[in-house]
This record gives structure tokens, sequence and C-alpha cells, in this order.
């Protein structure tokens, strides 16, 4: 079925097979490759996507529901190096190791500092507590979300 | 050969403080990463790729009667059916030894055992074709049980024990009788799943000269390249494995690394066409090899003065249907058996045994988290019968410099432990939390604090080759080309490497560029574990960066007209000491090396500084050196659902010297939460040996609401003269340690010592309901 939506904010034709995830459909179609493959389950959160400004799992979507919606992937915050401040945190308080849960570690810090500009450490384990990190024991996740915030509120 | 590193390095830099080594600095991955466009296997996305899937045994135990391709090839899009007869070199992937199959031939021994390949033109046909292939089996009695393996008449193998190790010190059975206090115990850790966010992938690609190239999830990019020659007949030169970014690896993907990318090379050499085989969570979960599993009798005796006399250990690894990693973590647990004490009299003996389980892997800690729980559980069993302290109990009997150890190696320098249990003991005021008479409690919670104490050799264990290489190449403008074969998979080591040749050069790290890892740049250099990427392969680094600062110096005092020996570099300009009007920038001193036709480019070439204990009596210099670890953990523990909430954890290293602090942080606590996920809720529940847990939802590795306060570590910097500016490894101490810091506490709670991991809350709960 052919579906048209805004990804990262310019508009988007294309043919998608009814049974196809979202998920599939970015990365072997549009070969979006940010968003990873971690379970296909919805358990992990390495697929994490903005449909409309929030945080949703590709895998648990087909791609012909985001017909008329806008998505964003990691893509959509930055263009070539200039980082966006939630970006520039991650790399300066080491908010990543394998890099593999990242993009979906920064989409999640993007809804929720849209939502909630000045989070808590509660709010930001409640945010976090689908997506999932093997490497970094999460402090410094939290450390970039905090940094993250400040960042853009100055 | 062995160089003093630290003390060139040290000459070389006059003495001044480093201008990168020690500093945090934005990683070299980092942009790729928070942008999205780091490329892992599976995002090297190749046109027209044959998807490869394995048709693989229901049975843990059975002959292979019969193999019908026919039936697949009804599917259409299939386009290979590939049997072990149909492998074009040795149908052989084992790791230390040769006993496993590629793809079986005559028999399966475990759960996922494969038994053939189907390779079609998509993942649908791929799947059902590997449904349609037809095995006849005929199923043998199968063993999950090693201490019934080696009793029973079970058959795996031709023999049934892939091997065993001993450590044999002093005489134990009089060391014995003069002891006051004696504890025995048995202990059994579980297995445990690595549960890394990227499942095991491979691509391969016929490329000119018959040549072959692979892209791959692997730890050792040369172990796999070894691995796809052989079973493809190849020339190691024929094949070329590039491994990119890797999404954990934690030695998982060291031991399964090769195995898969041998599937994909064969099915690509066999049909000429790339191929790739990508692992779904579910096939990860239930057949990439796991934690091994051990079942340890552990007796230790001490002299009422509170000093350790003798340990008298045996234990079992059920290592499954194959040997895979069983040899090396069997080895490194037996050399490991003293823990961080001096202990004059050992008699160790540890054997592997086949079993119908899925086969074990390298995984963090390499059975010292195994062997170690057992030893730290057995020095706080000591400690409360002799009523010492437990941090006094350790640090009366802790290795210091001049100690030898359980496999008789002198440790003349870079033992930072004793100081380190000291400076942990106090960040987490041990004294005054762990006296009972304060201590907050209530009706339903209780809270102990416990120590744990680990130690990891840096390297391979002596009983295998253990070197690595690098090269530097000086570029025209000044920049740096950088290659290793450590390969990056989470840990930052590239990121060390650059900064060591930065500062041995005198440059700004960002000039140095790391290359994509590829073993057609470089010799053999090992596999990425074993603590041993910043250890042996960043003093490769160091090696070759040496030899061209060495060639520029030289050069300069030539241009300068002054003494080599006045000549240093620093932020890119070469002055002299003396006159610093007399200088050359670097870029225009590069250039005069490639006009007066001095190579600027040099490889570095390292091997570890170690020895191969005697096979009879475990006695020798098993490892260079050695990482030193204390955590101390608070739990609290809710007696009526029985669950342990790990409230504060203070880890600490020794670990020489800190290359990257913050990322030394991040290896610290994400070890700290792997550890815990082994401490208490990681069950791999198997039934038949195989794991019938296997999803996220079921197989529960800490989420950020596990996460307790991780206080900022302590690190006692005992650095080794013989490594790049005097590192050790870091990257699995601070697990081995977490688990034996938790149970301990757990006992201090609650008065009840489990003796095997994970200490799951339905076993607390029924623990405590028996008390």
């Amino acid at each position: 079925m052919k579906i048209k939506f805004q990804l990262n904010g310019q508009p988007v034709e294309a043919e998608a097979p009814i049974d196809e995830t979202l998920l599939d459909f970015l990365r072997n179609r549009l070969r979006i490759t940010s968003v990873k493959k971690g379970c296909d389950l919805g358990e992990c959160g390495t697929c994490t996507v903005l449909l409309n400004g929030k945080p949703v799992r590709s895998c648990l979507l087909l791609a012909v529901q985001i017909d008329g919606e806008d998505v964003t992937t990691i893509e959509g915050l930055s263009k070539d190096d200039n980082l966006n401040p939630i970006q520039e945190a991650f790399v300066k308080e080491y908010g990543f190791q394998c890099g593999f849960c990242t993009p979906g570690m920064i989409l999640t810090t993007k809804a929720l500092l849209d939502k909630n500009p000045d989070p808590s450490i509660e709010d930001i384990k409640i945010a976090f507590e689908g997506n999932l990190c093997r490497c970094t024991g999460y402090d410094q996740i939290i450390e970039s979300v905090l940094r993250a915030a400040k960042l853009i509120k100055r | 050969m062995y160089q003093d590193y630290l003390g060139e390095v040290k000459k070389l830099l006059h003495g001044k403080d480093y201008k990168v080594v020690g500093k945090n600095v934005i990683r070299v991955d980092a942009i790729e990463k928070v942008t999205g466009r780091a490329k892992y296997t599976t995002d090297f996305i190749i046109e027209n790729a044959l998807i490869v899937r394995a048709v693989r045994s229901p049975y843990p135990h059975a002959l292979i009667k019969k193999i019908n391709k026919k039936p697949a090839f009804k599917i259409p899009g299939v386009v290979a059916v590939i049997i072990g007869d149909d492998i074009p070199g040795e149908n052989q992937c084992g790791y230390y030894l040769d006993d496993q199959p590629l793809i079986a031939t005559d028999k399966v021994r475990y759960i996922g055992d494969i038994v053939a390949l189907v390779v079609a033109k998509d993942k649908e046909s791929a799947w059902a074709g590997a449904d349609a292939v037809e095995v006849k089996y005929e199923e043998l009695p199968a063993v999950f049980d090693p201490k019934e393996a080696l009793k029973g008449d079970f058959k795996i193998h031709n023999r049934k024990s892939p091997g065993d190790v001993k450590v044999i010190k002093g005489d134990v059975e009089q060391a014995f009788k003069e002891c006051d206090v004696i504890v025995e115990n048995i202990y059994k850790p579980g297995s445990q799943d690595h549960a890394y966010l990227e499942t095991e992938a491979a691509i391969a690609i016929p490329e000119a000269q018959d040549g072959i190239l692979v892209i791959s999830t692997n730890q050792g990019p040369f172990r796999t390249r070894n691995a796809v020659a052989r079973v493809l007949g190849k020339p190691q030169s024929q094949v070329r494995v590039i491994t990119p970014y890797i999404g954990g690896g934690f030695g998982g993907k060291d031991t399964y690394g090769p195995i898969i990318s041998s599937l994909a090379a064969v099915a690509a050499e066999i049909t000429r066409q790339p191929a790739m085989i990508v692992h779904t969570r579910y096939d990860s979960f239930v057949y990439h090899f796991k934690r091994c599993p051990f079942e340890i009798r552990f007796k230790s005796g001490a002299t009422k003065d509170g000093k350790l006399k003798a340990i008298e250990v045996d234990y079992l690894c059920d290592c499954g249907g194959y040997a895979a990693h069983v040899i090396g973590l069997l080895k490194r647990a037996a050399y490991h058996s003293t823990g961080v004490y001096e202990i004059p009299n050992c008699n160790v003996q540890g054997i592997a045994v086949y079993t119908n389980n899925l086969p074990v892997a390298a995984f963090n800690g390499f059975g010292n988290p195994q062997m170690l729980f057992a030893v730290e559980s057995q020095m706080d069993l000591l400690a409360e019968k002799l009523n010492i302290d437990p941090v006094e109990f350790r640090l009366k009997n802790a290795l210091v410099p001049g100690s030898r150890t359980g496999t008789n190696q002198l440790l003349d320098h870079s033992v930072g432990i004793k100081e380190l249990i000291s400076k942990v003991a106090k960040k987490a005021d041990w004294v005054k939390k762990r006296s009972k008479q304060k201590r907050w409690q209530s009706e339903t919670k209780k809270r102990g604090i416990g120590i744990g104490c680990s130690w990891h050799g840096c390297g391979t264990t002596g009983f295998k080759h253990d070197w690595a290489g690098a090269s530097v190449i000086l570029n025209p403008d000044g920049s740096v080309t950088y290659s290793t074969g450590i390969v990056e998979i989470g840990q930052g080591t590239i990121t060390s490497h650059a900064m060591m040749v930065a500062e041995t050069l005198g440059i700004p790290y960002e000039w140095v560029k790391v290359e994509l890892n590829d073993t057609s740049r470089m010799p053999d250099s090992g596999e990425t574990h074993a603590q041993r990427g910043a250890f042996i392969g960043g003093t490769a680094a160091v090696d070759a960066a040496l030899k061209l600062r060495k060639k520029l110096n030289k050069l300069a005092s030539e241009i300068l007209k002054c003494d080599e020996d006045e000549i240093t570099i620093e932020d890119g300009i070469a002055y002299s000491l003396n006159d610093a009007s007399k200088k050359i920038s670097f870029n225009d001193l590069v250039r005069e090396m490639y006009q007066r036709g001095i190579s600027p480019a040099e490889y570095g070439f390292i091997k570890a500084r170690r020895g191969y204990p005697d096979p009879d009596t475990g006695q020798g210099d098993p490892y260079a050196a050695y990482t030193f670890g204390c955590t101390i953990a608070e739990v609290e523990i809710d007696i009526e659902t029985g669950e342990v909430n790990v409230l504060r954890l203070y880890p600490g290293v020794a670990a020489g010297k800190i290359l990257q602090p913050d990322v030394v942080r991040g290896q610290i606590n994400g070890c700290a939460m792997l550890g815990l996920g082994y401490s208490l809720t990681e069950v791999v529940e198997r039934e038949n040996g195989k794991m019938v847990n296997p999803s996220f939802t079921d197989y529960l590795i800490p989420t950020i609401m596990d996460k307790p306060e991780i206080a900022e570590f302590i690190s006692v910097e005992d650095e080794y003269k013989y490594s790049g500016y005097g590192a050790k490894g870091v990257g699995e101490i601070a697990f081995i340690a977490t688990p034996l810091a938790v149970a301990n506490a757990v006992y201090d709670a609650i008065g009840v010592r489990f003796y095997d991991l994970p200490i799951s809350a339905e076993k607390v709960y029924f623990a405590l309901k028996r008390k």
C-alpha cells in the first residue's frame, strides 16, 4: 500500500507492504539504519522513533500505521556534525559505549525534554524504563539527560 | 622484546605531566554513535545478499541418520542447501580443541546443533526452506548434569572431559592440621546470557582473486579470519575480516563470532554470491553460547591469628556439547583460586565435563566470577569463625609487592590491592555500617553490607599465545593514520590507543585517525578479550609510536642543531628544551622525513611478558600482570517477598594508570550492573539443556529502575612498567567483585548464606521461610 507521511520534517511517499513493521520499513526500504533491531518484540527500546513527538517502538507498529503521521528518527535531530544539545550532552557525559541503544536513548530524551524541560532523576528513570542498555550502567545516560536539559534551557 | 615502556615514555616526556593520557577526551566513536551514523554489521546492507538460515537439531543428543535436502528446493527462493560434507575446507570450528564440526555430520550434541544451512533469495524462503529440510535422527540418551555425565555410561565424545587443570603448591594435608579454623562448602554459580543489544550477525562477500570478505559481529577478527580460512580451505591471506562497530560483546562474540562468520562464508563461497546470516533475539538467547556453570567444593583453613594457610578445591565446569571456550576459563579459574591473598599451600583441581547442554562461551570474568564467588564467601565464613572483621581479615592476607601467588608467580610490582581495600572500606564507612547495633531495620526490611575482592590476570591465560600489532603512519600533512587489531565493542579502547599515540608523538589527540578494523592491515593481534585491549593492544600502539618518535627526535636534533636528548615535542611543535627558539612544527618535521627518505610508518608488535605454567603442578607465571578490584555493597531485603534491593555500591580498582577516567567509570558502572544481574535476577532456565526463557520479558537484565547508587570509583594507580603508560586492563574486574559483595551483604542482612548464583527473590523467600 502507498503511504504518505512526514519523516524528519520532509514529506515521504513510499510503497509499504501491509505486513511490514515500521522498523523493517525504515531500515530496509528507506535505509535508515540508525533505527536498530535489538529484539523485534518491543522489549528493548533500541528501535525507538518519535511518532508525532512521542516515543514508540517501531518494531510494534506496522509501516502502514504511519500514513499521514509525523515520524522523527535521530537523523531529524542534527545536520552533519552540528550536534543537537542532547547529542552534545551524550558526547560530553559519555552516555554511550557500544552505541547500539544510543539512537533510541537520544530520541527518548528528546521526547522527555520536549514535555518536561526540567526532569528529576526519578522522571528520567520512568521515561527510560523501556530502554535497555547493557554497557553503561545507566548513570552516564542519566547525567547526559540532565546536561541536555541544562543546555537546552540556556 | 619486553621493554620498560613506562620508563621510556617518561624519559621522552622529560618527566612532564601527560597532555592527553589520563584526561577525558571526545571518544573517537562519539559523533558517529550519537548521530546514528555508526555502522554495525547489519547496517552494511548488501543489495541482493542471500539469506542464510541454519537447520538446528531439536534433540540434545542423537545420531544423524539421513538428511534430505530435496523438500527445501520446492520453495522457490531457495538457492542452496549445505550440509557438513559440502564444506569446501575442514568441517571444524572448535575454539581451543578440534571437537566441534561447523555443521554436524554424524551426530548432534545439544539442542540447536547445526545440521544444515539453507541459503535463499529472501528471509521467508530461507526460513521455510530450513523448516522443509528433512533430517532423520536416532535419539541417544542425553545427560545434563556434569556429575552424572562423569559417572554414567554416556558417550558424547570419545572422552568425557575436554580438559583439566591443577595447581599444586606446598603441603596441603599438613597445613590443614595446623589450621585452627577450617571451612568447607559446595558452591554452584550458574549460567548467564550476555544479552548484548546487538544480536550475532555476519555478511560474507566473494572478492577478487577467489578471496572472501567477511563483515561480522566478532571480538576476534584474526581468529574469525583463521576459522573462515579453515572451513573454506583457503590460506589466511585469502580471507579479509572487517569488524565494524559491535553492539556489545562481553565475551559472547569472542566465542560465537568465528562460528557465525564461518556459516556466512561457507554459503557465500558455495554460491559465489554475498550471503548474510542474522540471529533473531530468540536465536541469540537459545543458540549462542553462555556463561559456564560451575560446581566447586572449596575447603579453606586459617590459623587463629587470622593467617590463611591452605586451600583445597575441586570443581567441575559443565561445558555442554563442545569444549568451545571452557579450557581457557577452567584454567583461569584455577590460577585465581587463592583470591587476592597469599596462601602457601594449595591443591586445586578442576575438570571440564561434556554434557548435552548448550556449550559455554567467554563471558566477562571468564571463570573468575564463579571461582571468586566461592573464595570470597569462604573468606567471610572464616572471618566469622575467627571473629575477625571481614575487611581486617582480608587486609591481613592480601597480596603485596613481593608476594607469591598460588601458581608461585612473584608479584614484584603493580600490586595495589591492599591499599585499595582500605580506601574502599573507608569510602563506604565500613566500620560504622557493619556495626549491628545502630543499623536501620524495620518489621519487613533488613539491611546489610558486604565486601568482595577480585583479581584478574591481564591478557590471555598462559597456555596459548598472546601478541598484538599496531601501525602508525605519519602523513605528509602531519596527520596520523592509526590501525589496530583490537575491536571497539563499546569499551573505548580505540580512543585510548589514539590518546597514547598522540601523547607519544607529542601531537594533539585529534590529529590521530583510527582506521576501520581490517585484518588485511595488521598482523595477527589476537582477540579483544581478557582485559588485553589497552594492555597488550595499547602497548603495541606505544611501541609503534615510540619507534617514530625516536626518529623524529633524531631528525629534529639534526635540523635544530642540538642534542637529541634536549628535543621535546609538544602540541605538534618540536623544540629544544635548552633554547625554545630552536623549533620546528611537527608537519614540517614529517615532511622532512619524506624528503630524506626516512620511513614515516612503523608497526608495533608486543608479546605478553609471561610464561606457561607447568601442566602437572600449575606452577608458573600465567599472566603478565593482574588488575585488582574491591566492591562494597549495601543491600536491603524485603523479608515478605525475598527481594534483594541493592542500595549502594562502592567500587574500586587497582588497574594501573587510568587512561580515560570517565570511560573507566562507565566501564565500572556497567560492570556493576552486569554483576547485579548475575547476582540477583538473571536465571537461565533450561529444559533438556535448552534455554526456555528466551526473551527480555522472562530473562531479566537490570533496567534503569534497578540501578542502585554507585559511588565514584576508587582508583589505586599501581602502574605496570612493561605496558604503555603503565595501564592494566579494567574491563572485567569490577564485574567480578559485584556478586561477591552482594552475596556477602545478603548474609550480613539476614544471616542466610547462598551457595549458588543468582540469589533470586524466590530463593531468599523460601530460605527465610525455612529459617
